[in-house]
């Protein structure tokens, strides 16, 4: 791939930046970025797709010079006819924020929190050339206001943390675009938002283009994204260019098969409709279901200085057993502390948590630990899941060793069988977690979950930090293991196409509230809650012939009005 | 594993080079010297380094040499005996007392205490109490050495037990006993090898001050610290009687702050 993508395809629009030849490498044996050659059009989105490591965001870095340091760039960056590879820290200085711009993925860091965002708006309006203190306000005030944000003569005035995220990221785009750029880079700028406000922030983005005529460099790993905004899509694997085209051919008809492979492993959802009033998922039989909460509440913070925050209020829920319940809300919906309190983990403000019909928190401790022996859990994080000194063997092995079951040649067999069950090879046993890869360490943190035999797992959502095509493997893994040990499940994910996946049931939580609660097909296909709805439609779906998500913002805003 | 490895880096074996000289000059030297340590040559008054007497003899007629092979074992006994006795006493008071809030704070406070009181300051008072000598020195060392290496280890109970494979072991049924054994304390020995060696580093350091002070090991008994005070009270009449003890001072300390910066270093990568 020499030429660059997309240059000869139209000859009515100019390019805006020219890549070709990039390469950037490490002292390590293989490049970050081997042979990437790209274009982006005037007032063109272009997304730049992949899994981590295939150097998205080291592409975008060296258009900015921002490479960490120790790595080499070479071949070519062209910024209308201007090279930007080489130029001095004085030189890119003169590009960077005023025609080129950068909005990184986490508003919580990219904002000074002690500082207020007028304060930060007027510091960059000021740092590209002389203007007085009524106008910078006054240009602040108008940049606010077209990223949206509402009331922006109370907002200026704010700090950030008075802020949400997604008004955060909004002020992030309006630093950005504070000087007029001709360019916006935006490295994953939606990643760290929930659904519902991701999908404001992707029409603000498409609005933005169309206003301004800014060209859009969107680097992203979610092709449900990519088919939302993108005009024409770059697909990168492993630091090379696989596939480039416009977005709709693109999705219709995928020439590569990692393309194929990347838009198989999209999960997607019920469609309105699909659902046939069928026979419910498995019927409970058992007369205790394996978890069951009664109207249970749990408080963060002192209750004694009346601070108490409440994260979960009143929930009810039973579990039968073999069967997996879905947990899915955005974030501060206190999914995650209800799994955290079905293992003891967090304290119990109101209500009974029974595990198999035992009241787990009136259990004595010695009771609760004998208890875990039916309760596994798995983490979110790969990277902290396993401890890093022991070897993985010594780690699926550690829960026998605490419960003593069995002779040491036993528990050496059952670490193989589980290992087998997990499909990795035995001599993986006595490697370390950080000689793995994130699926891997997942299917660790899986095998010794299950090594006890649980009737009750807890899965924090254990494939968020995963590449899309590894997560598709675990699910399948999950799936696969769920049915051959049938225990039952709490599954908590943000993603509902991954709940839906997996689970029999899901209960959508909303402010520590059960919003709707149901067999997976009836809630997702037919929701009844009008959050569930918002939930659903806010998913961005990967099929560019339809976009759904500037319906959902309307939605949204007529419920606000 | 890694720690074999970090040794075999040439700034660690240098300074265990440079460590090993000295332990060796300290188990075989008496052996090798050629009088008693306390043994007084008939005419041999301040004489200078020569053949017979390689760092010369003292206001008394003593060899210098045999003195100061003979005085390494104190400072031995000091690095590799106090020292790690402190840091043992350190360590389990801080993984005890981490995990249960109460006593972390009550225990954290007292090591507080005990790090705000200057070293010799509170040496020169114990001494009041039960006198010099190499008790002395030792109680100060081992005093010293236990907040140190309890305010270390408590920072990583804190860490680890936040960790999930911490949580994951603890659902399994895991008690803070075993946590603290398989994973926590594992998990703290990097930097705790590391403070180890720039402790021992800093216990010749004080032995020499305390013998200097006259607070540490009495006459005529000789030590590092001892023989490089008696040498500087001539050191107009006879500048070498301190040459001897200071090179080796020197050459414990320069090889274990090799030794742990090599540590530290290997832990970076």
């Amino acid at each position: 791939m020499t030429d660059p993508v997309g240059s000869t395809e139209e000859t009515g629009t100019r390019d805006v930046l020219t890549i070709e030849g990039l390469a950037i490498s490490f002292a390590q044996p293989r490049p970050a970025v081997n042979d990437i050659s790209v274009s982006i059009r005037q007032g063109e989105v272009l997304a730049l797709v992949g899994e981590s490591g295939s150097g998205k965001s080291m592409t975008a870095r060296a258009v900015l010079g921002l490479l960490p340091p120790g790595a080499r760039a070479s071949g070519s960056i062209r910024f209308h006819d201007q090279e930007l590879l080489g130029l001095s820290e004085r030189e890119l200085s003169q590009v960077r924020g005023r025609r080129i711009a950068m909005v990184f993925q986490e508003p919580q860091t990219a904002l000074n929190p002690v500082r207020t965002i007028g304060w930060q708006l007027r510091e960059v309006l000021r740092a590209h050339g002389s203007i007085s203190r009524r106008d910078a306000r006054a240009r602040a005030l108008a940049l606010l206001e077209q990223v949206e944000i509402p009331e922006p003569e109370r907002r200026i005035d704010h700090y950030p943390h008075q802020l949400s995220g997604g008004q955060k990221q909004r002020v992030v785009l309006a630093l950005a675009l504070a000087n007029e750029p001709e360019l916006l880079l935006a490295d994953e700028p939606t990643t760290a938002l929930d659904v519902t406000v991701q999908a404001e922030i992707l029409t603000l983005l498409r609005r933005i283009r169309e206003n301004t005529g800014t060209s859009i460099l969107l680097i992203t790993h979610n092709m449900g994204v990519v088919a939302e905004v993108a005009d024409r899509v770059v697909v990168l694997r492993q630091g090379d260019v696989v596939e480039s085209g416009g977005t709709a051919e693109l999705f219709r008809a995928p020439e590569h098969a990692y393309t194929r492979q990347l838009l198989d492993s999209v999960l997607t959802l019920p469609e309105a409709g699909d659902y046939v009033h069928s026979v419910p998922g498995p019927e409970a039989p058992a007369e205790h279901p394996a978890l069951s909460y009664e109207s249970v509440s749990v408080a963060y913070g002192s209750s004694r200085r009346g601070r108490a925050f409440p994260a979960v209020t009143q929930v009810s829920l039973d579990l039968a057993p073999g069967e997996v319940l879905g947990l899915v809300g955005e974030s501060g919906s206190g999914k995650t502390t209800l799994g955290r309190l079905a293992a003891g983990l967090v304290p119990l403000a109101g209500g009974t948590v029974r595990l198999d019909g035992e009241d787990l928190f009136a259990a004595s401790a010695a009771r609760r630990r004998e208890l875990g022996r039916d309760l596994a859990f798995v983490h979110q994080d790969p990277e902290a899941s396993l401890d890093p000194r022991m070897s993985v063997g010594a780690s699926i092995r550690e829960p026998l060793d605490i419960h003593r079951v069995g002779t040491p040649a036993e528990r050496a067999a059952r670490v193989a069988e589980l290992l087998e069950a997990v499909r990795l090879p035995a001599e993986v046993a006595r490697r370390r977690p950080r000689e793995l890869s994130g699926g891997q360490r997942q299917r660790i943190a899986m095998a010794r979950a299950l090594v006890l035999k649980p009737r009750l797992m807890i899965a924090d959502e254990p494939t968020s930090a995963l590449d899309v095509s590894v997560q598709a493997d675990v699910l399948a893994l999950f799936r696969d293991l769920q049915k051959e040990f049938g225990f039952a499940c709490v599954f908590i994910s943000h993603d509902l196409a991954v709940v839906n996946s997996v689970a029999d049931r899901v209960a959508v939580l909303r402010h520590g509230e059960v919003v709707e609660s149901g067999p997976v097909a009836q809630v997702f296909g037919t929701p009844s809650h009008p959050y569930t709805q918002r939930l659903l439609a806010a998913v961005p779906v990967p099929d560019p012939s339809r976009r759904t998500t500037e319906q959902v913002v309307e939605a949204n805003r007529r419920r606000a009005g | 594993m890694t720690t074999s490895r970090q040794l075999t880096r040439p700034k660690a074996l240098a300074g265990l080079g440079l460590v090993g000289f000295v332990l060796l000059l300290g188990l075989v030297g008496p052996l090798l010297a050629p009088y008693g340590p306390l043994e007084q040559i008939e005419g041999a008054n301040l004489v200078g380094p020569s053949p017979s007497h390689w760092l010369g003899t003292d206001e008394v007629n003593r060899d210098v040499l045999s003195r100061t092979l003979s005085g390494i074992r104190l400072d031995l006994l000091v690095v590799f005996v106090a020292v790690p006795v402190g840091a043992a006493i350190g360590v389990l008071t801080g993984l005890l007392t981490a995990w249960w809030n109460v006593a972390d704070v009550l225990t954290q406070r007292i090591f507080d205490v005990v790090l705000a009181f200057p070293t010799l300051i509170f040496a020169i008072a114990l001494s009041a109490f039960i006198g010099p000598g190499v008790w002395t020195i030792a109680i100060v060392i081992v005093a010293l050495e236990i907040p140190v290496f309890g305010r270390l280890v408590r920072t990583s109970v804190r860490t680890v037990r936040e960790m999930p494979y911490v949580e994951a072991a603890q659902v399994a049924g895991a008690g803070p006993l075993w946590v603290l054994r398989r994973h926590v304390l594992p998990n703290s020995l990097e930097p705790l090898t590391v403070q180890l060696a720039v402790s021992m580093s800093v216990a010749v350091f004080i032995e020499a001050a305390m013998s200097f002070l006259g607070i540490g090991v009495q006459a005529p008994n000789p030590s590092l610290g001892s023989l490089i005070k008696d040498g500087t009270t001539l050191m107009y009449d006879a500048p070498f009687l301190a040459l001897g003890p200071l090179a080796l001072v020197l050459v414990l300390v320069l090889g274990l702050l090799l030794i742990s910066q090599s540590l530290s270093e290997a832990h970076r990568d």
